[in-house]
């Protein structure tokens, strides 16, 4: 494997792009023979190693995959999202990108965001359950760029009703 | 974490911080960042809440 730029050296480690007799090109990262991080083959089938995409990658433009679409499409990203237990002591099980609930009362919940979102004009889904207790529903009730507002609702009493599942996906 | 921060609401209520493990930020920061501008809040023991919440909307800030 013959590198044709290299960015630092051998033994400190760095950043290589190299290319071997099978036409393939790839970026090693690493000292010594370096780990592949990205190589891409004649056939422009790209691979990432385990890791590269996901905790470190970041893009600036659109990202497009197919991945059954049918084309290759600008695919929009879940920006927020809350799993957390509405009854007893409420509490958070899971989320990304959220600081906080914020429970204002009976069924009335606040989704706080770490990050805040472009505008107001994102999109939300919401969960809540389970069947066995209730058919609930929720509701929106307002929102702003960094926080989302909602209620959830027994729709046989058709009041406001504490949900022991609630989640919620931001998609922007 | 076991804490939470409580705020009076505009109707009398009390509303609860319930704040997300993971999100890297500690209780004061969440404080700082989740209470509405110009609330006075406490930080309190997640075992001071109450778990019947029947009469939730009942509950007063105090």
């Amino acid at each position: 494997m013959a590198n044709i730029i290299t960015a630092g050296n051998s033994t400190n480690g760095g950043t290589a792009i190299s290319t071997d007799t099978s036409g393939t090109l790839n970026i090693v990262t690493g000292s010594g023979a370096g780990a592949t991080a990205i190589s891409i083959d004649t056939s422009q089938a790209t691979t990432f190693a385990a890791g590269v995409s996901g905790t470190t990658g970041s893009f600036s433009g659109n990202m497009s995959f197919n991945s059954g679409y049918g084309s290759a499409a600008v695919a929009y990203g879940c920006r927020a999202w809350v799993n957390f237990n509405g009854t007893g002591t409420v509490a958070i099980r899971a989320s990304g990108n959220v600081t906080s609930i914020t429970d204002n009362g009976t069924g009335d919940y606040t989704v706080n965001f770490t990050t805040a979102m472009p505008d107001a004009n994102y999109s939300a889904t919401h969960g809540q359950g389970p069947r066995s207790v209730a058919p609930f529903c929720s509701v929106y009730v307002s929102n702003t760029s960094s926080t989302y507002s909602f209620q959830t609702i027994n729709t046989i009493t058709g009041a406001v009703a504490d949900a022991s599942i609630v989640f919620v996906a931001i998609v922007r | 974490m076991n804490k939470r921060i409580i705020y009076p609401t505009d109707d009398g209520g009390v509303a609860i911080i319930v704040p997300a493990v993971d999100c890297g930020l500690t209780i004061e920061q969440i404080a700082a960042k989740d209470v509405p501008a110009g609330k006075s809040y406490k930080i309190v023991d997640v075992a001071d809440i109450p778990t019947e919440r029947l009469f939730r909307n009942a509950w007063e800030y105090a």
